[in-house]
């Protein structure tokens, strides 16, 4: 099941695939010619010619008419042939599962998962075994009896056999899955218990991407391990900084369900120590934040380098004067001593420019524009990264960290100089929901409904802001002031702020006074402002960290937020979650949690997740009619089924021995290393002579496996659809169904092209 | 004939006429120019050659019987004219086009060796499947199928599907596919093998009938009096290489020995005549009763047999022709 269902990108495979294809025909010709030229001398060349110009025009002479006849017939054969039979078998399956499949799990959701799997799989693996025999033996069996000869001695062009063969075959196919499919849909809805029918629904998930902060309060790419073996889980810890940071992105109101946004999540939990019974049975707590964080979200990234890290910390605190004077003096050290700076902190000062510029250009508003600190960060990224290329790197001496000092002095000035913009356009809001609870059991509801108005008491800096934003629209409005002290009406002008109770209220009023009286306000054309002259946002933000405007409510300062509008830019929310408990741990992955949209109906996953299986069969249908045209039927049989098993359970594992992921070593090499019974750490006991020709042996072995997987077909890819349909979600079209699609016609269209030449050179009449 | 000043003869010879005419145009409807045909092995080995610098042409309108023995290249050299196999060396060309041409196929009606059809498929199915891949309208196929069924007489088996077909029904059924599409040449492998002799009859009247529509067949055969009957030129072919190549009439005419056909003699009669032909010098005459061949004795029965069921036939009837039948009565010098 793929959770990360970006857009598929055809524009990028489709050139892939042209270049592979590309290689494939190309070297396909070659080895043609230099064979008809071995075989036939100088004479190979235009014997050559002749039959490349022949094939390219029965491509453009097929006929439509003569390729539904080889349809019909084929259709006509496999149905006479008692083909469907196999539907026979279904429904014996069908009668009797039920005896096993009824409450076969306690829990609702595992139970529609059980009956669903049952369905989608047997219809796959019923058929394809028919599918595979079908077309692997219908070419051969047509040449071994010589009814090929009676169709090639017709105006048939044997590309069409071909297609005629792969469309008939893949019809019975189409037909078998579609009745199939419609008898498992009926079979499911009349089986499944009556109490676990509502989990027959196709959730629809967004999914965010995940990363961590540790207990140091630090960004980091995973939490802690707490010994699983499955490294994909990670743990934050209980009662510490430590936090998942889950981001979603195009987060708009249509994610809405009724007035509340729905985040599903299904945790782990992790216990140092027992503790009490109660505990036990209510679970481990843990709490969802969301935040909205622009400045850790631009500056975050420079906490990954230690001698940016604390800079970052600056930054994200909105002291940006003080962090513009720390990279001053870093850009100092670059500037005097680069060669002491590790190479892991420029590399942190890279990623830190290159998250900085890309984060600025998204926090662009009506309001504020980052464009000029965003291209000034992007610069220091460009000129920091040519360090990546060493070579350059060393050729351009101490002038490349002049530069990079000098980018570095550009970013620090902009920072000093607009400090105050920065700070009022930058904010950081944290919205904490109600507390959940994770038992070991995941006994419970995991949906967490969170509602579009969303009230909650107001932290330091949001309170700041708020009271800031509030005080500065009155004022401008000439509300507060009447001569030069605060106006009378004041508190029934603070009194229509339904945001501001009544006991708050007076203690703004007073506040406000005595800040008059005391000279840090004063008034000034009928307005009143900050005496030093600073913005609202610093005055209210002091008088908040001094606890001066600590609520006067049992409630605290209850702030009305809107989730759109107010806690998501550009579409992105960041949901960050913590563990309250000591010495407990959270685990989560990436698909832990997600947003579900709107629920669609069951038969729409369940379509899709048919419709890919057929693909799947199809392309089957397509390999056996192509190996078929070139060897006998029961090798067609052996190689089908080879390339369907390596595709659908080694292609990864391949791509991981090519792509050098897989432990191991080369192929000689291992079976060598068997023979001595040794290990790959220890090495070869053979010279380094022998031990270099082996590993030359083994590259050559490697790119020959690089090649194969590029012609065997993922056939996992397929199976996407079915996976999440049976865990009860919809099947992305960008994550399952496109990449099925593609799938299938890149291979099918060379396979028809070989298949189609293969069979027109060859003799069907050899002896 | 040829100035058409020949009055009303029957649409049978006048077809065969007509047919003889078309020939001596001369146009070639195959040309084979040095056909070599060498088989190898999966390791490009030469195991056997079976056809070895073939030259001949057949003309348009003809009857052409390739014969020869078992493995002496006839059905290979079918087989390369249908691009069924590739040549090793030469060239052919069939109605003007390449043999690796497919388009050529448009024009050519093909009856292999045994009748390899869709088993699954009764008589109206095959023929609206081969019609289709001449890409015939439905109407066409239909009117087309129609015609040919009731050509080869299967109109009352058309439904049933071809693996219950007798092997002379098969046969029929592969006659009628192959001249599905109204073919100019026609290529016969064995046409009458598996055929019954009233079968044989049919097959051998179908192809004097596609001669004298104009149309070229080529029929490889081991029966060679089914060749001598419809062929106009043979070729004989003996380990891949062309031996006898000519017209059947002038291949087996004996040029220094005369046979005069008349009704019965008398002992008087044939002395009478033997004294004549002493007086020309003519030694190694003999007189004696001619034979009918088996075949006509097989058709003259079974035409009996039915119109008179039950009764069975004398020696003696058979020899005299007796009844209505026409009998062999007649001497043979």
């Amino acid at each position: 099941m793929d959770f990360n269902p970006v857009p598929f990108d055809f524009a990028g495979s489709f050139s892939q695939w042209l270049i592979i294809v590309g290689i494939l025909i190309g070297g396909s010709l070659g080895l043609s010619l230099l064979l008809a030229v071995a075989r036939n001398g100088a004479s190979g060349v235009p014997m050559f010619t002749r039959g490349l110009t022949s094939y390219l025009s029965d491509l453009g002479s097929l006929s439509l008419r003569r390729i539904l006849a080889i349809t019909s017939l084929t259709f006509k054969e496999a149905v006479r042939r008692k083909a469907l039979l196999i539907f026979v078998v279904f429904a014996v399956l069908l009668m009797f599962a039920g005896w096993f499949l009824s409450n076969s799990n306690s829990r609702a959701e595992l139970q529609a998962n059980v009956h669903i799997t049952f369905v989608l799989r047997t219809i796959a693996w019923l058929i394809l075994p028919a599918v595979i025999f079908l077309s692997c033996w219908g070419i051969p069996e047509d040449i071994r009896l010589r009814s090929m000869h009676t169709v090639v001695t017709k105006p048939a062009r044997r590309m069409e056999i071909v297609l005629g063969r792969m469309l008939g075959f893949g019809t019975v196919t189409i037909l078998v899955l579609c009745v199939m499919g419609v008898i498992g849909y009926v079979w499911i809805q009349r089986q499944i218990p009556e109490n676990v029918r509502n989990n027959l629904t196709c959730r629809v998930p967004v999914f965010g991407h995940l990363l961590f902060i540790d207990t140091a309060g630090q960004p980091s790419y995973t939490g802690i391990n707490v010994g699983d073996t499955w490294m994909y889980r990670s743990y934050v810890q209980g009662n510490s900084r430590a936090r998942a940071v889950w981001m979603f992105s195009n987060v708009t109101p249509d994610a809405l369900v009724g007035d509340v946004l729905r985040l599903e999540s299904r945790f782990e939990a992790f216990r140092t120590v027992k503790g009490s019974e109660k505990s036990i049975r209510e679970g481990i707590e843990g709490q969802f934040t969301l935040v909205k964080n622009a400045r850790d979200e631009a500056f975050g990234g420079f906490a990954l380098g230690a001698s940016t890290r604390e800079m970052a910390d600056l930054l994200r605190e909105g002291q940006f004067r003080n962090a513009a004077d720390k990279l001053k003096e870093f850009a100092e050290k670059i500037r005097t001593k680069p060669k002491d700076i590790p190479d892991p902190d420029y590399a942190g000062l890279a990623g830190g420019a290159q998250q900085a510029s890309g984060a600025l250009k998204v926090l662009n508003s009506d309001t504020h524009n980052f464009d000029e600190l965003s291209q000034l960060f992007k610069d220091l990224f460009d000129t920091t990264f040519q360090l990546s290329d060493r070579k350059a790197a060393a050729a351009a001496g101490n002038t490349i960290f002049e530069d990079i000092a000098a980018k570095c002095d550009a970013v620090a000035d902009y920072l000093k100089t607009n400090a105050d913009d920065l700070l009022d356009h930058m904010p950081r809001l944290e919205v904490p929901l109600p507390t959940f609870t994770v038992t070991e059991f995941h006994e419970g509801d995991d949906i967490r409904e969170v509602n579009r108005k969303l009230e909650f008491v107001a932290d330091y800096e949001t309170l700041g802001r708020f009271l800031a934003k509030t005080i500065s629209r009155l004022n401008d409005a000439g509300k507060v002031v009447e001569g030069d002290s605060i106006s009378p009406a004041f508190l029934d002008t603070l009194a229509e702020e339904k945001e501001i109770s009544p006991l708050n209220a007076e203690l703004l009023l007073t506040v406000l006074t005595e800040q008059l009286q005391s000279g840090a306000l004063r008034v000034a054309d009928g307005k009143l402002a900050v005496a030093d002259g600073r913005r609202w946002f610093p005055f209210f933000d002091d008088l908040v960290r001094r606890e001066l405007l600590v609520s006067q409510d049992s409630e605290g300062w209850l702030l009305t937020l809107d989730l759109f509008e107010d806690l998501t830019t550009a579409g992105f929310l960041r949901i960050e979650v913590s563990c309250l408990n000591d010495q407990m741990y959270l685990g989560m992955a990436r698909p832990d949690l997600f947003i579900r949209l709107p629920d669609r109906p069951f038969y729409v996953g369940y379509t899709k997740a048919i419709l890919t299986t057929g693909l799947m069969l199809l392309l089957v249908v397509v390999i056996g009619v192509t190996s078929s045209c070139v060897v006998k039927g029961p090798v067609s049989v052996f190689l089908t089924l080879t390339m369907f098993i390596v595709g659908q359970f080694f292609h990864d594992f391949m791509l991981r021995i090519v792509s050098g992921n897989e432990q191991g070593l080369g192929l000689i090499e291992s079976a060598a290393l068997i023979w001595q019974h040794r290990n790959p750490s220890v090495g070869l006991d053979a010279s380094e002579a022998t031990q270099k020709f082996v590993q030359g042996i083994d590259s050559v072995s490697t790119g020959f496996l690089a090649g194969v997987s590029r012609i065997i077909p993922d056939f996992s890819v397929f199976g996407s659809a079915a996976a999440h349909v049976e865990k009860g979600f919809d099947v992305p079209l960008d994550a399952s169904v496109w990449p099925s699609v593609a799938a299938f016609f890149a291979f099918m269209i060379p396979c028809v092209l070989l298949a189609g030449a293969c069979l027109k050179f060859r003799e069907l009449e050899s002896k | 004939m040829r100035d058409g000043s020949c009055p009303a003869v029957s649409g049978h010879f006048f077809d065969i006429l007509v047919g003889k005419e078309l020939v001596m145009q001369n146009e070639s409807v195959i040309e084979i120019r040095n056909l070599s045909k060498i088989y190898r092995d999966f390791w490009g080995r030469k195991k056997v050659q079976a056809v070895k610098s073939l030259s001949l042409d057949v003309h348009r309108g003809e009857v052409f019987g390739l014969l020869g023995p078992n493995g002496s290249g006839k059905t290979t050299t079918m087989k390369m004219l249908l691009g069924l196999l590739f040549p090793t060396s030469g060239e052919m060309r069939i109605l003007g086009k390449p043999a690796s041409d497919v388009s050529k196929n448009e024009k050519i009606g093909y009856l292999p060796e045994e009748s390899y059809l869709y088993r699954f498929l009764n008589a109206d199915e095959t023929l609206d499947f081969y019609g289709r891949l001449f890409n015939m309208s439905a109407a066409e196929r239909a009117k087309r199928a129609d015609e040919l069924i009731e050509m080869v007489g299967l109109s009352k088996a058309r439904r049933r599907q071809l693996k219950e077909y007798s092997k002379g029904m098969t046969r029929r059924i592969g006659l009628a596919q192959a001249l599905i599409n109204d073919p100019e040449l026609v290529l016969l492998d064995e046409p009458t093998s598996g055929l019954d002799p009233i079968g044989t009859r049919e097959m051998k009247d179908l192809i004097l009938k596609l001669k004298a529509q104009g149309k070229t067949v080529i029929m490889c055969s081991h029966q060679l009096g089914d060749v001598q009957d419809v062929c106009d030129r043979i070729a004989v072919l003996f380990q891949g290489e062309l031996k006898v190549l000519g017209r059947v009439d002038e291949l087996l005419e004996i040029r220094d020995e005369m046979q005069i056909r008349t009704s019965s003699l008398s002992d008087a009669a044939i002395a009478d005549i033997q004294a004549v032909l002493k007086k020309h010098n003519v030694v190694n005459s003999s007189f004696q009763k001619p034979k009918a061949d088996l075949e006509e004795l097989f058709l003259r029965t079974v035409r009996e047999s039915g119109e008179r069921p039950g009764r069975r036939f004398s020696a003696e009837e058979i020899a005299t022709g007796t009844g209505d039948n026409k009998g062999a009565g007649g001497s043979k010098v």
